[in-house]
């Protein structure tokens, strides 16, 4: 396909253009605004499925699309400070955007349901548009400094939406609080993109790809440290703050006060996938680094951490946002241990299973009114029994439920489970990578656990709540309501993304681009990458996609028979036990939840300790509140005041008001001797003088004037030289 | 005795005279008297030229029409003199200052 | 002989006469002291010849502008006023030793110059044979119609100008007399 501006500026643009006329219509024309919004980002989709099976089709994992402008050049001699911005596509941005609008598009659908009642209904409409545009750009962005930028946009919407309903009580703190945590890491981010552009001279991820393999990076310290392992680190920081890793965690869940599609949208498919994406994006940086046992332990614990706390919510919405945080961890997880491809897989499927999770809860939340506090209801304990009353978003909640959990055919197992196995092998090949391991068995054991309790609470059971039972209506399919559910959890099967089994390859089903996940998305050679040439924004006809040769599936995913045998054993090995471990996980809340033969009580009661910090969410944010807020910044800000009233303003300011009173008494000296006495008075005087003289000469007596005259006369007759 | 020096020397004193005459005194009619000194002095001055130096009488019909001019000139000063006296009840010269800045 | 006694008394005449002018305190004592200083002017006229001019001086001044003068004096309300004094007091703003010394000045300025002016003369003159004297009225009378018949037809006009102007300004205010 020829690829100029015009193919791929549209999926940007529409969004952006929606959001523009919509912010000035929005207040009268509410319908049209929703209607421009859905409109545009169905456009989107369709460019993006255009790139995609252009890029499908074309089956080349070196098959890429890059065009660039230069923003600004501002080099003096040796310095080189130029800024280009432009488009880059390979196989994975062209993924993630089949998967952004994709996902995006039946998100704003389901919300011409869901927001319908808000007062602020258009409004929602205006900071979605905003938000897909900025995060489709964000998957386009080839450099890191538009990363960034969209990064932030991105940041600036979700502050919106979660501050959405301002009138609840919680919602403004928990918006600030997502910005202000996202903010911590972005300064790292920033520092990160800084220091690498000090080495490498150019922001672009293949210009740092290029550099990498050249070995710029190497011999360089920052702060005693390796500065690959500094900026890649630093760089990791923004998608711990972004993709709420731990320690960075806290906004998450408390941004469930925003309108649930933007939970489905921001906080569980695209923003905090960003995080990953940039990760993704820098990995070559940071195996540079060698930072990726950090990475893993940091994926580990989260994903570990947050699904213990996820075992005591019960808000329907408070167990999603803790699952999420669980499967962002999975995804860094992966980064950590090298599977590349199957962090991504993770990202794309958690993104549409997770969608379709938040949307049905909206759904059930939706329908549960409370006629006295004339509230939605939220808390699974008000709940039961469920399935008969909507028993479509059951359908979707349970095809989605199995693939978090992991069971085998559906989407999520196989990316779990590729993730899982590479952690066994590098466990194998180093003894440290048993902890993120460990970790990510013990996580997929209590996703199960959990995400199955929810289903048995919600859904089954006699229903707690009679009177809420009672007023529900029972549901009906709706084309907004039910079918985004319906397509999403359609993709919830594994078929989808690989052709087999395990993804491993074992059981295939028909034609051998059944594995295209695996073939086409690969980790960035940064050798191949040395050797390279942009194109301009428009002008230049692409390259001939011929050039790109087609990709094959190598089953031994290029490692030699031995070391791919060896890896072959360890994921068949880590399929069984995911598979089993997720067989007792459903076991296990089957029996506490449905038949209630063991009594989740008598945990809680031994581990009361442990389940009270649970409830606190691991004291976190006590943490951050008392202990580093009150503690550290508030008297920080306080001395840092002081300094700036008490000193700065006191004595350099006013001492400035001294001294001009010294000039003032200087000018005004000056003035009242020089300028008032010496010219003005005596300007005065000298026209007093003369006027003396005058008024003499014109008394007006006769005599005076014959004196006068005879005088005259008389000095000009002594002129006359007679 | 009788020569040019001497009525030169009489003119001038009658001129000298009439100046101080016109200086000092406050009356305007003595004013007037000192005027006429001058006028006279001139006229002298003239009829001595035409006895002593040349003897065409140019002289004396100078100081004739000297005097003419004289006795109209004292009557019309006279009578402003007397209109003055009869506006301002005073015949001061100070009090003629109306020309004063 | 005769001439310069006549000169001399004619001189001494003129002399008193104005200086007691310039001195007198009281106008009439000035106007009748002026009426002496034109006759001695006169019989100055007369010693060189002038005999016209002599006449004709005593008739218009002494016997017309002095008596004008007199009856403007009795028209003004003359000797009552008590500024007839000689004094130069209450010139623009000055003391009354500071006129003295500005008239006095004036004066010495005055008379410098005409000595100036009179010495140039005297250092010029030559004297010469004086002409008999002989009777000037013809002489006078014939230049007067023809080689200064202007200056008389003028004169004339102007005689009678200050005539009816005179009558005009002096005229008594409406309503009074």
């Amino acid at each position: 396909m020829e690829y100029t501006i015009s193919q791929v500026a549209p999926i940007v643009l529409l969004p952006f253009f929606a959001f523009v006329i919509n912010a000035f219509i929005v207040k009268h024309f509410t319908k049209t605004a929703v209607a421009i919004s859905c409109v545009s980002i169905l456009g989107s989709f369709f460019f993006a499925t255009r790139v995609f099976f252009d890029f499908l089709n074309t089956y080349s994992s070196g098959y890429y699309i890059h065009k660039t402008f230069t923003w600004f050049d501002i080099s003096y001699g040796a310095f080189p400070f130029k800024l280009d911005m432009g488009i880059y596509i390979d196989n994975m941005a062209a993924t993630m955007l089949f998967m952004v609008t994709g996902v995006a598009s039946l998100i704003h659908i389901f919300s011409t349901y869901y927001m319908r009642d808000d007062k602020r209904y258009g409004r929602f409409f205006v900071y979605m548009s905003l938000f897909t545009s900025a995060m489709l750009a964000l998957v386009l962005s080839e450099n890191l400094i538009s990363v960034f930028i969209f990064w932030e946009l991105m940041g600036f919407c979700s502050y919106s939406l979660i501050g959405f309903y301002y009138e609840k009580e919680g919602a403004g703190n928990a918006s600030m609080k997502a910005f202000m945590t996202t903010r911590v890491g972005d300064v790292f981010f920033l520092l990160g993109i800084l220091s690498v552009w000090s080495v490498v001279g150019s922001v672009s991820f293949v210009d740092i790809y290029a550099a990498i393999g050249a070995g710029k990076f190497n011999g360089l310290y920052a702060l005693g440290i390796p500065l690959a392992t500094f900026a890649g680190f630093s760089i990791f920081m923004g998608t711990i703050g972004k993709s709420a890793q731990f320690p960075l965690q806290v906004w998450l869940p408390d941004a469930m006060y925003g309108p649930t599609p933007c939970s489905a949208l921001i906080h569980a498919a695209t923003m905090v996938a960003a995080g990953v994406y940039l990760s993704l994006r820098c990995y070559p940086l940071m195996e540079a680094g060698h930072l990726t046992m950090a990475i893993a332990y940091i994926g580990g614990i989260t994903a570990f951490g947050a699904a213990t706390i996820a075992l005591v919510q019960t808000d329907i919405k408070a167990v999603l946002a803790y699952s999420t945080i669980s499967q962002l961890g999975y995804m860094v997880l992966g980064v950590g241990v090298g599977s590349y491809n199957a962090a991504f897989m993770h990202l794309i499927t958690h993104a549409v299973f997770k969608a379709c999770l938040f949307l049905s809860a909206g759904s059930v939340i939706h329908s549960l009114h409370d006629h006295h506090t004339h509230a939605h209801v939220q808390e699974m304990p008000r709940m039961g029994g469920l399935r008969h009353k909507m028993p479509l978003t059951f359908i979707a909640m349970l095809l989605c439920t199995f693939a978090i959990a992991g069971i085998p055919l559906f989407s999520g197992f196989v990316s779990k489970d590729r993730i899982l196995g590479d952690a066994l092998v590098a466990a194998t090949h180093s003894k440290w990578y048993w902890g993120p391991a460990i970790l990510g068995f013990a996580g997929a054991f209590l996703t199960a656990f959990y995400m199955f309790r929810m289903m048995f609470l919600t859904f089954f059971g006699e229903p707690r709540d009679k009177e809420l039972y009672d007023h529900t209506e029972k549901e009906t399919l709706s084309w907004n309501r039910n079918l985004p559910l319906l397509i999403l959890a359609l993709f919830t099967l594994g078929v989808f993304f690989s052709g087999s089994f395990t993804g491993q390859g074992i059981i295939k089903v028909a034609g051998k681009k059944y594995e295209w996940f695996q073939t086409l998305i690969v980790k960035p050679d940064t050798k191949s990458f040395m050797s390279y040439r942009k194109q301009d924004f428009q002008f230049e006809p692409n390259r001939d996609p011929q050039q790109f040769e087609m990709s094959h599936y190598d089953p031994d995913h290029g490692l030699s028979e031995d070391e791919a045998h060896h890896v072959h054993h360890i994921h068949h090995i880590g399929a069984l036990v995911s598979i089993v471990i997720a067989a007792a996980g459903v076991f296990l809340a089957f029996m506490m939840y449905v038949r209630r033969t063991w009594n989740p009580g008598f945990w809680v009661s031994l581990l009361s300790p442990w389940y009270r910090s649970l409830q606190n969410k691991y004291y976190f944010d006590d943490l951050y509140i008392k202990g580093l807020i009150q503690k550290v910044l508030l008297p920080l800000n306080n001395l840092l005041a002081f300094i700036d009233m008490g000193l700065y303003d006191r004595y350099i300011i006013d001492g400035q008001e001294y001294v001009n009173r010294v000039f003032f008494t200087a000018a005004k000296w000056f003035d009242n001797l020089v300028v008032d006495t010496a010219l003005v008075d005596g300007n005065g005087a000298a026209i007093r003088f003369f006027n003396v003289i005058l008024r003499t000469i014109q008394s007006g007596k006769i005599q005076f004037y014959f004196i006068m005259i005879i005088l005259v006369l008389t000095g000009y007759i002594w002129n006359l030289n007679i | 005795m009788v020569s040019l020096t001497s009525y030169l020397f009489i003119s001038f004193v009658l001129f000298v005279a009439g100046i101080a005459v016109m200086i000092a005194r406050k009356n305007i009619i003595a004013i007037m008297l000192g005027i006429e000194l001058i006028l006279n002095s001139a006229a002298l001055n003239f009829a001595a030229y035409t006895r002593f130096v040349n003897n065409n009488l140019d002289g004396h019909l100078m100081s004739l029409f000297i005097i003419v001019i004289a006795a109209a000139e004292a009557a019309v000063g006279l009578a402003i003199v007397i209109r003055f006296f009869q506006i301002r009840e005073t015949i001061h010269i100070d009090d003629a200052s109306q020309l004063q800045a | 002989m005769f001439e310069n006694i006549l000169f001399l008394l004619s001189a001494t005449l003129t002399i008193v006469g104005v200086v007691g002018v310039v001195f007198s305190s009281n106008l009439m004592h000035a106007c009748t002291l002026l009426l002496a200083s034109l006759f001695g002017i006169s019989g100055l006229y007369a010693v060189i010849g002038a005999d016209f001019l002599a006449a004709a001086q005593l008739v218009i001044y002494a016997g017309g502008v002095v008596i004008l003068m007199l009856f403007a004096v009795m028209l003004t309300g003359g000797t009552a006023n008590n500024n007839n004094k000689f004094g130069i007091d209450k010139i623009a703003g000055m003391g009354s030793i500071k006129t003295y010394i500005i008239a006095g000045f004036t004066v010495i300025v005055t008379s410098l110059t005409v000595l100036k002016i009179i010495a140039n003369y005297i250092k010029s003159y030559e004297a010469h044979k004086l002409p008999e004297f002989e009777s000037t009225v013809e002489k006078i009378g014939t230049l007067l119609v023809t080689d200064h018949v202007i200056s008389f037809e003028i004169s004339s006009i102007l005689l009678l100008g200050a005539l009816v102007g005179a009558a005009v300004i002096a005229r008594p205010k409406k309503g009074q007399e």
